[in-house]
């Protein structure tokens, strides 16, 4: 881990915030209400290292993803790709493409139907500027990467004729044609038959210690997560709320809403995870000032009402996004940068 | 494959003496202690060149107020199979062969024991047990409510159809009743679908589907589509309103794990065929079948050491272009020779109630059978039990 460290990250997203303004019909006004899809998030994606965000959905992953691969704007905040700065409210370059590329979630959606696979994975080829002789080679290396063999018998099929978990290795393909640094991968695995997806996972881990990329695996299954990831991070309603090196935070969860999301997954080798006793029912309410989680939070205190928690540092390189670890001792340092207050937030006591 | 190899009998529920026939149900018949008689079930899609058979030889019986889990990938035929079952399959699927009996008290003054075959029932006889005997709750919450209607008119349009004898107001009652049940403010029957998450409006088909008690309900994927926090607070909603109620429980999904929570007894489906039926710590202790054992490998687990796991290898078969012995032929690491041209049976393992379709497991096999796939249950463990107290 200390070596990685010392190489600067690939990509790194500075303070990065994305807001939506939404209206809201109401009965006789339309409301304005501002989303706070991605707040203040900031990463580092390193070669060689599975990054897993976790969140469920609505929580920012794909905004996050988006931003990343700079196809949506940030509202603020920055990207640095290999130690230089982005500027982010530019453009997106064509360099900038090829080094991070984005695999989305159904193959089925991404890929073009009506091409053979041989055409999605020349295009981009072309696009980036390979000569005309070359593209059917690379085309096809870029397909045994993926254990697509032999790629003879998979170039000329359509998308149609491949089952998803063949179509999504091929959505890989294309991304890894133009020889990127960096790999964001949003739910590759969620719309894939169950016994397909430890293949993907398997792939994709392959890929980071084989050829040293730099990987974003995001995902709704922290399982999932703790099976390939180097770093975990869990959004919760725009925000990061626990990280760790590892899967630390799988294994001793410290934020009330990491600790949910672990119990409730189905566990049959756990007896202790099946709670029988009725849980109160989720309510979907983000609070808009102090701890977002609050309103579900069996924890929540008075100051999680008023004052959204700083991070605070629970374990080695393990933080934890909630007041309820103020007051460890290890915890006395605050991780995080003095949050910018936001209009109509009280102001700290 | 006969119905003699399966190790549950098909119990006749029928009554020397005076059963009477009424149409395609028998009434007055000795209560059977299956509340549905699945034998023999197939179902095509198509005819002729392109016809694909998605069911394939089915046969299942599910005990009153028990919950049998159908586990399988997509494409495994779980949908076709209770679409088919329910009479609710559209062209161009095509019961194709055998016989599903359900056996219910009838609602009417009588308050008959009756048996009735949905595959001969009329639309008539099917209106009548629809929604009274047995319900059905699908993936898509969204798509089954309808759009325009508030929540409350979707209550009343059932209770109104079904139950003539109650008034404006008991329907009201009983709406709200339902809402409660599932942990709902009854403030929801002013809203429409869209205003509500997936999980309320899940919550919602759930009511529904209890709103005329019925004996049997049936759920397809009804939390794939769902955050695994509102999966964890609706199964265990199920867990309260099953016990309270004791309908019987079909429940369908593709997450192995999930059914082991919830089941009593699984069947594993693969190519539109049931390829092993086990109870559910059985299923999950001590597979029998390569294709279980894989599925259960293929979840990455929460504790203990990470360490490589292998999936199946392979892609999900293709109905089109089947394999000439066993379905799992192509991807099963403990092939043999036979499997490749012999179809396996799904046959009752001696000494248990349980069944598995698969060479490995046969009485001639001269290969031993690996240890994978012939571990004992520990009986110490058993973690199955706190979700599922049983009387
Ligand atoms: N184009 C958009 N306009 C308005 N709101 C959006 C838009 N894109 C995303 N959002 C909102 O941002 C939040 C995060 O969305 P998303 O990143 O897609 O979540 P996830 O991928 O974690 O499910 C959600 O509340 C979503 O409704
Ligand atoms: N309307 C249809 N026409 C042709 N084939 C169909 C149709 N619906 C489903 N199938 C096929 O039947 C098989 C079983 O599908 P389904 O019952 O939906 O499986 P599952 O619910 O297990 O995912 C699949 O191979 C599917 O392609
Ligand atoms: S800060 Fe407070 S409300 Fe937020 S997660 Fe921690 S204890 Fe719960
Ligand atoms: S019958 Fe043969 S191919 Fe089929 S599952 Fe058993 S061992 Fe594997
Ligand atoms: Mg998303
Ligand atoms: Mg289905």
């Amino acid at each position: 881990m200390s070596e990685a460290v010392l190489s600067p990250a690939q990509l790194s997203a500075r303070h990065l915030t994305r807001h939506f303004t939404t209206r809201v019909p109401g009965r006789f006004l339309t409301a304005k209400r501002v989303v706070r899809a991605v707040d203040d998030v900031s990463l580092d994606l390193f070669e060689g290292r599975v990054t897993a965000v976790v969140g469920e959905s609505g929580s920012g992953k794909s905004v996050l993803a988006r931003m990343l691969a700079r196809i949506v704007t940030p509202t603020s905040g920055e990207l640095v790709l290999e130690g230089s700065p982005i500027p982010v409210r530019s453009k997106r370059t064509l360099d900038y493409a090829a080094k991070v590329q984005l695999v989305l979630q159904d193959p089925y959606a991404s890929i073009n139907p009506v091409h053979r696979i041989r055409h999605s994975l020349e295009r981009p080829l072309l696009i980036h500027g390979a000569n005309k002789g070359e593209v059917e080679t690379l085309a096809k290396a870029a397909l045994s990467r993926v254990s697509l063999d032999p790629p003879e018998r998979f170039v000329d099929r359509y998308p149609h004729e491949l089952s998803g978990g063949q179509l999504q290795r091929v959505s890989i393909a294309r991304a890894l044609c133009v020889k990127p640094d960096v790999l964001l991968a949003d739910e590759p695995i969620s719309m894939l038959d169950v016994s397909v997806r430890l293949g993907i996972l398997n792939l994709l881990r392959g890929l980071c210690d084989d050829e040293r990329l730099a990987i974003l695996y995001i995902t709704h299954d922290i399982a999932s997560a703790r099976y390939i990831a180097d770093e975990t991070i869990v959004m919760y309603a725009g925000q990061i709320v626990e990280r760790s090196r590892g899967t630390a935070l799988v294994d001793e969860p410290t934020h009330p809403y990491t600790q949910l999301l672990i119990s409730s997954v189905p566990d049959p080798s756990d007896p202790t995870s099946q709670d029988p006793q009725k849980r109160e029912h989720a309510t979907f309410e983000v609070a808009n000032v102090g701890c977002r989680f609050a309103p579900r939070c069996p924890f929540a205190m008075d100051v999680c009402r008023t004052d959204d928690p700083p991070d605070f540092i629970v374990g080695e390189d393990h933080t934890s996004h909630c007041w309820l670890h103020a007051s460890e001792p290890e915890a006395a340092v605050e991780v995080a940068p003095p949050k910018r207050r936001r209009e109509g937030e009280p102001t700290k006591a | 494959m006969s119905a003699d190899t399966f190790d549950i009998q098909a119990v006749s529920p029928m009554r020397e003496g005076p059963a009477e026939r009424k149409g395609n149900a028998v009434a007055n018949v000795e209560r059977s202690e299956f509340v549905l008689e699945v034998n023999n079930f197939s179902v095509d899609y198509g005819v002729g060149e392109n016809m694909v058979r998605a069911v394939n030889d089915v046969t299942l019986h599910l005990r009153r107020s028990k919950v049998l889990g159908v586990a399988g990938e997509s494409g495994s035929g779980k949908s076709t199979l209770v679409y088919a079952m329910t009479r609710l399959l559209r062209a161009p699927g095509v019961i194709s062969g055998g016989s599903v009996t359900l056996n219910f008290t009838s609602r009417d003054d009588e308050k008959e024991f009756t048996t009735l075959n949905l595959v001969t029932a009329s639309e008539k006889e099917l209106r009548k047990i629809r929604w009274s005997h047995v319900s059905i709750v699908l993936q898509s919450a969204l798509s089954a409510l309808n759009p325009v209607l508030r929540v409350g008119r979707e209550f009343d349009e059932v209770l109104k159809t079904h139950r003539p004898d109650m008034s404006k107001a008991q329907r009201r009652a009983r709406a709200v009743e339902l809402l409660t049940m599932v942990g709902l403010n009854d403030d929801r029957l002013a809203r429409y679908p869209h205003e509500l998450s997936g999980g309320q409006r899940q919550r919602i088909m759930i009511a529904l589907a209890l709103a005329l008690d019925p004996d049997l309900v049936i759920m397809d994927e009804p939390t794939t589509a769902l955050d695994v926090v509102t999966q964890r607070e609706i199964i265990s909603e199920l867990h309260d309103l099953r016990s309270r109620f004791g309908f019987a429980l079909i429940f369908i999904t593709h997450d192995l794990s999930l059914l082991v929570e919830l089941a009593d007894e699984i069947v594993v489906m693969y190519a539109g065929e049931i390829v092993e039926r086990a109870g559910a710590s059985e299923l999950y202790e001590a597979p029998r079948h390569p294709y279980t054992l894989g599925l259960l490998n293929s979840f990455p687990p929460l504790h203990g050491p990470r360490r490589e796991l292998s999936g199946i290898p392979g892609s999900p078969p293709d109905l089109s272009d089947l394999p000439a012995g066993c379905n799992f032929y192509p991807r099963c690491p403990f092939a043999m020779s036979r499997c490749e041209n012999e179809a396996p049976a799904l046959t009752a393992i001696e000494n248990s109630d349980r069944s598995v379709a698969c060479w490995l497991h046969s009485s001639d096999s001269s290969v031993p059978v690996p240890v994978e796939l012939s571990r004992t249950v520990n009986p110490a463990r058993n973690p199955v039990t706190t979700l599922k107290e049983r009387p």
